[in-house]
């Protein structure tokens, strides 16, 4: 009988452990979804109009970790009671707070893929300087991508050859000889101004900027998406663990 | 009798140098801008029209199918080689007028010397500019070809160049957005989980 307390000893301690760091890792996600749903990078326009999920599932992140943090506490009382009651309660909300977070990891997953530079291609053309005055969003948009130009030294979203290749909301209100590509894609000196308006025109390499902006775009949307999805899958195998320990452990509880 | 004679010497009078040059897209530096929608990009004609220091050098842009109808004696600025009124009423016209002193022979190293035709579009609609050098009305194929004229005498001529074609924009609704794959990570961690869940549901029933 010893040798079995022993063991229901061991596997009390283990479930205690498994569900600390359960509950240490769901304050973790809830953090780390509060961090992106504050988007820092800035992209959010960008990413709002592309109906993203992304942070949909961050927001969901947020609420599991925080779950995850209250069942860990229930599980670590329901386990050092040895209360069956307790026990069932803690695994049934635990296999609910599973099935979010595994909706959550999935959504975060599947939209990151859906954000091809195609999307973020066909956004732009059809709405970087579309003049409509009265319509908020395409300006926040416009200030977006100029931003994003300015900072990262790069033009469109595969080269400047997209406002070549594509008519766009942009080159209804600016014709081709005078803007082949805008002038924020020229290199810029200290006031703002092209440093060579005829250089920028011709293409001259030096003079403008020749690569693309879905790398800038993409980095961020990638650890945003990959954070929320990988964290949480590993979280999601510990939880797996832990439940089954848990199940073991009820299974074996006298009434 | 003089007249026959006259004849023959007016052709002779007139003829033509045919230079050895045909005008081409700039090669060197590479241009992201070489053609455009409504403009492309030259070499300049340098060491092209040595000894013709007092004539004006010219370029003619024509529609590829009218080059061999356009006739050398078309004057500059004239309603018939006016930019305003080509490829409908004209069909070529006169433009980036200038003399040997703007062609320095020989091209300094390093320099970028190119032409860019289109590039004005403050005279585009200017019927009082024929000679504008305006952004060209469509995708071509346009040829052009270098003229030097002596007061209104032509003296000498480039090849044509070959055909210029320059870009077409397409609409944006032709992107397709649908078809993305699925990542390699995506799909790890759906059957993944989904496997993991389907286990935890069975041992759920099994223990109740």
């Amino acid at each position: 009988m010893a040798k079995s307390d022993d063991c229901v000893h061991i596997l009390q301690g283990l479930l205690v452990f498994g569900n600390v760091v359960i509950g240490m890792c769901g304050i973790a996600l809830t953090a780390e979804c509060i961090y992106f749903v504050s988007n820092p990078h800035g992209l959010y326009p960008l990413l709002k109009a592309t109906e993203n999920d992304i942070n949909a599932a961050a927001w969901i992140g947020i609420f599991v970790g925080l779950a995850l943090f209250a069942l860990s506490i229930l599980g670590i009382i329901a386990v050092i009671k040895a209360s069956r009651t307790l026990l069932l309660v803690y695994i049934i909300l635990m296999l609910i707070t599973f099935a979010f977070e595994m909706a959550s990891c999935i959504t975060a997953a599947t939209h990151r893929d859906s954000l091809t530079p195609s999307v973020f291609l066909k956004q732009m053309l059809e709405r970087y300087q579309k003049s409509e005055p009265a319509n908020n969003s395409n300006n926040e948009f416009t200030k977006t991508w100029d931003e994003l130009m300015l900072q990262n030294h790069c033009c469109g979203v595969l080269g400047p050859s997209d406002w070549q290749e594509y008519t766009s909301a942009f080159r209804l209100t600016h014709n081709d000889a005078d803007y082949p590509w805008p002038r924020k894609c020229c290199v810029l000196d200290a006031q703002g101004l092209p440093v060579s308006l005829d250089g920028c025109k011709l293409g001259v390499p030096g003079y403008y900027n020749s690569n693309g902006c879905y790398d800038a775009i993409s980095g961020p949307v990638n650890t945003h998406a990959w954070g929320v999805a990988w964290f949480g899958f590993a979280i999601l195998c510990w939880t797996f663990c832990v439940l089954l320990g848990t199940m073991f452990y009820w299974s074996g509880i006298e009434y | 009798t003089m007249f026959p004679l006259l004849l023959l010497l007016l052709p002779a009078a007139h003829a033509i140098v045919k230079l050895q040059y045909r005008p081409v897209l700039t090669q060197t530096p590479p241009l992201e801008g070489l053609t455009t929608a409504s403009t492309f990009v030259l070499d300049q004609p340098r060491c092209v029209f040595g000894g013709y220091d007092d004539a004006d050098i010219w370029l003619v842009v024509a529609l590829d199918k009218a080059t061999s109808t356009f006739n050398n004696t078309a004057a500059p600025g004239t309603p018939e080689t006016a930019f305003q009124r080509f490829p409908d009423s004209v069909p070529a016209y006169m433009t980036l007028n200038a003399t040997l002193a703007n062609y320095p022979c020989p091209k300094p190293a390093g320099d970028i010397t190119v032409l860019r035709v289109g590039s004005e579009t403050s005279c585009a609609r200017d019927e009082a500019r024929p000679t504008c050098n305006g952004p060209l009305p469509g995708p071509g194929p346009y040829r052009v070809k270098f003229l030097a004229l002596r007061g209104s005498e032509p003296v000498a001529e480039t090849d044509w160049s070959l055909p210029i074609v320059l870009r077409t924009a397409k609409s944006p609704s032709s992107i397709s957005t649908t078809e993305s794959g699925h990542s390699a990570g995506m799909i790890a961690i759906t059957t993944i989980l989904s496997i993991l869940f389907a286990i935890l549901l069975a041992g759920l029933v099994a223990m109740l």
